[in-house]
């Protein structure tokens, strides 16, 4: 009952004026490991991709699974964002900020690590002077820059009436270069009707855009894989695959990060079990779709009994077992079970079982990537016993540590500079129970 | 907490168990029991002209896939049963190939002609040893060329020594016609050898050759029992001139360097409703911008 006598803004004050001593920590540690990346990344530009585990044979590894888990969970944010802002869902607030800064700090970490699978940089620019619209890496290009700049106009769109009541709020303590900075970028918005109509209005249509975008974007990015005639890639279906798989990892992202700021900034009041369990849902629904599609994919490869498919197929359930096994089954049922049955749904549980989830569904897009670039159509000439099978060396693992680095880095300052939860028209949510009934 | 990690490893367990692979019991018991990796060797035999070639492939076996062994030297040897002559060595490539040439003339040979060629692999810590062999008698092909009223005639003759080192015809044996294109040979013919060695062809007047419409043509006696591979191969300039055409129109394919009109339209029409829609809401951003000039705050 305090709670809801009080401006928001107070609660979520302590968070924008002051780092404590472990938030520092915390970013001194994200540095540090950013900092092996960046001196892997050296290493790498020195001494060229021979520090890495690619070859021939496997040619992409660590790097593209890294770059289709981020671009993933970053369209994930784009859909649910966009989707609980349409819909007007009624418990969208204390969620749907996370999930438009996952859209924006996930779509600026995936493409660098396409970027690290590139071996000549120096001739980055040749795919813009000699970009053919007939290829799908060109369509990817011009996809996500496209997605970034939409991205963007959404998220500023979004925080515009927070910037502008970050502005006016007095009481807040901050250095006079962000209160001048709140100032531009409020746009002097102060919440007459006019203004908030054509807000709404250009929010509205930024909402429905980045839907239509990511659904397009990450279908692009299944093409590259798909168009190839490649076991295990070349499926109709795969475009539609990414998509579930995509919103699926980001519900589970959201989840983690939900739980994550809920304990630091102490919003139990505002991110309720209500919340957990009502992305929990959409995660539920979205793990039955993705266990469909992923069995429809696999089912049909191995009836058809082709030759490449069936030798993939055998790989996937020898030398890639265990992993195939935790994707495919344990990443689906888990949350089933977890979240379908009353008694195990949890904020502990829902969110363990988000964190299973992000690994399987990192671990699905490895086993998309690798096996099947194990066991290519052709024989590729000059092959060598030591090219054939990949693993990934210390430079790709610290490239995939700094890149989750740059992420938690990235989230924590954004949660410095705006609040994490909307504040305009937030209310302290009701104690009432699970939404399941 | 507790119940979940239980259900947790409950459920991994059960599925692992039950898809476990049965067979991985056996072939990790195969692979600790062998130290050394399999390997297998073919050696093929070509006699061309006055040379003969011989090639060795080495090949090793990693789980279900064979791979070419590189660096790995190879001797070469010929016989006639009592001598034995080491011919030389040679490296195998990254396709675990060593090919070996000598001229056929004063290889051991029996007293039917026949020379025993051998290859051998002594081996290594890792790899086992290998060897191969195949038996042929040295023969040769010459080709010719003529035109008889305007046909052009391919004449061929097979000859091989007999034991008193003179020149005699193979009477009676196949013969394939050939001319190399990008990726292989492509069959022209056959011709069937008379009792003096010799047959004709009528070479066909259609196949392209380069631009001054250069061909070569190879005839060759294929898997004999006792010849083994001859081959002989002429240039004659019986070929079509190869001509480039420009197209007048560029053609707009998936593979030409301009695309499809189809594929321009429909991004041009994603990529306009798009950033129409972009270009829309930083419109309302600036009216927010000007409308704040006139308006006043309300909060």
């Amino acid at each position: 009952m305090e709670l809801q006598n009080k401006d928001p803004l107070q609660v979520f004050a302590p968070q924008l004026e002051r780092t404590s001593i472990q938030g520092y920590v915390w970013i001194v540690f994200l540095l540090v490991v950013i900092g092996i990346g960046f001196y892997a990344f050296l290493q790498q530009v020195y001494l060229g991709h021979e520090v890495t585990g690619m070859r021939d044979n496997v040619v992409w590894g660590v790097y593209i699974v890294n770059f289709i888990f981020f671009m993933g969970i970053s369209y994930a944010g784009a859909l649910i964002s966009g989707t609980l802002h349409l819909f007007k869902t009624a418990w969208r607030k204390p969620v749907i900020r996370m999930a438009e800064f996952i859209t924006i700090i996930a779509l600026l970490i995936g493409p660098c690590f396409i970027l690290l699978c590139i071996g000549r940089l120096d001739k980055l620019h040749y795919l813009v002077i000699f970009g053919r619209i007939q290829s799908p890496i060109t369509w990817d290009v011009i996809a996500i820059s496209t997605d970034i700049f939409g991205c963007f106009i959404f998220l500023y769109l979004s925080v515009l009436r927070d910037i502008a009541r970050l502005r006016d709020y007095e009481l807040l303590q901050l250095p006079n270069w962000r209160k001048k900075l709140y100032n531009v970028l409020s746009l002097g918005y102060t919440g007459t009707p006019e203004q908030q109509k054509r807000l709404n209005r250009a929010t509205d249509i930024m909402a429905a855009m980045v839907i239509a975008i990511a659904i397009i974007v990450y279908s692009v990015l299944a093409w590259i894989f798909s168009v190839t005639l490649q076991p295990g890639w070349h499926s109709t279906i795969f475009g539609p695959y990414f998509v579930i798989a995509a919103v699926y990892s980001g519900s589970a992202v959201l989840i983690v990060c939900m739980w994550v700021f809920r304990r630091v900034y102490h919003l139990e009041a505002y991110i309720t079990k209500k919340h957990f369990v009502a992305v929990g849902v959409i995660m539920l629904v979205l793990a039955a779709f993705f266990g469909y599609f992923t069995f429809s994919d696999y089912l049909t490869k191995w009836y058809g009994s082709e030759k490449n498919d069936e030798l993939l197929i055998q790989l996937l359930f020898k030398e890639f077992y265990w992993e195939f096994l935790f994707s495919n089954y344990v990443g689906v049922l888990l949350p089933l079970l977890v979240v379908g049955i009353a008694k195990l749904r949890t904020i502990t549980n829902i969110t363990i079982t988000a964190v299973i989830v992000v690994l399987a569904l990192w671990l699905n897009r490895y086993i998309i990537v690798v096996p099947t670039l194990e066991s290519p159509y052709l024989p590729i000439q000059e092959s060598r016993a030591e090219w054939l099978n990949y693993s990934a060396t210390w430079v790709e693992w610290s490239l995939t540590a700094a890149g989750v680095a740059v992420f938690c880095l990235l989230f924590t300052l954004a949660s410095k500079f705006v609040t994490i939860i909307p504040v305009d028209g937030l209310q302290v949510e009701e104690k009432k129970e699970d939404v399941l009934v | 907490m507790k119940r979940v990690l239980t259900f947790i490893i409950f459920l991994v367990t059960m599925i692992s168990l039950a898809f476990q692979p049965l067979t991985s019991f056996a072939e990790d018991n195969t692979d600790s029991t062998n130290t050394l990796a399999e390997t297998k060797m073919t050696l093929n035999y070509l006699c061309n002209s006055d040379t003969v070639i011989l090639t060795a492939t080495l090949r090793i076996r990693k789980g279900d896939i064979i791979f070419g062994l590189e660096n790995a030297s190879i001797e070469f040897t010929a016989s006639n049963g009592s001598i034995s002559k080491v011919l030389g060595q040679s490296k195998t490539d990254q396709e675990g190939k060593a090919v070996y040439q000598i001229t056929a003339a004063g290889l051991p040979a029996d007293k039917d002609g026949m020379v025993a060629y051998t290859s051998n692999y002594t081996g290594n810590v890792k790899y086992l040893e290998a060897e191969a062999s195949i038996s042929a008698k040295p023969a040769k092909i010459r080709l010719s060329f003529s035109i008889e009223d305007s046909i052009r005639i391919l004449k061929v003759t097979a000859t091989q020594e007999n034991e008193k080192g003179e020149t005699v015809p193979i009477p009676s044996e196949n013969m394939i016609i050939y001319t190399p294109r990008l990726f292989s040979l492509l069959k022209i013919g056959e011709i069937d050898l008379d009792e003096n060695g010799t047959g004709t062809l009528e070479f066909p007047k259609n196949i392209v050759g380069d631009t001054l419409g250069n061909l070569m043509v190879v005839a060759q006696i294929e898997e004999h029992d006792q010849f083994g591979f001859v081959r002989d191969q002429n240039m004659i300039n019986w070929g079509v001139h190869k001509q480039y055409y420009q197209a007048e129109v560029p053609s707009r394919e998936l593979w030409t360097p301009i695309a499809p009109l189809w594929m321009i339209i429909t991004l041009i029409i994603m990529l306009v409703g798009v950033w129409a829609h972009y270009v829309y809401a930083v419109y309302e951003l600036i009216m927010i911008k000007r409308l704040s000039k006139k308006d006043k705050p309300l909060f």
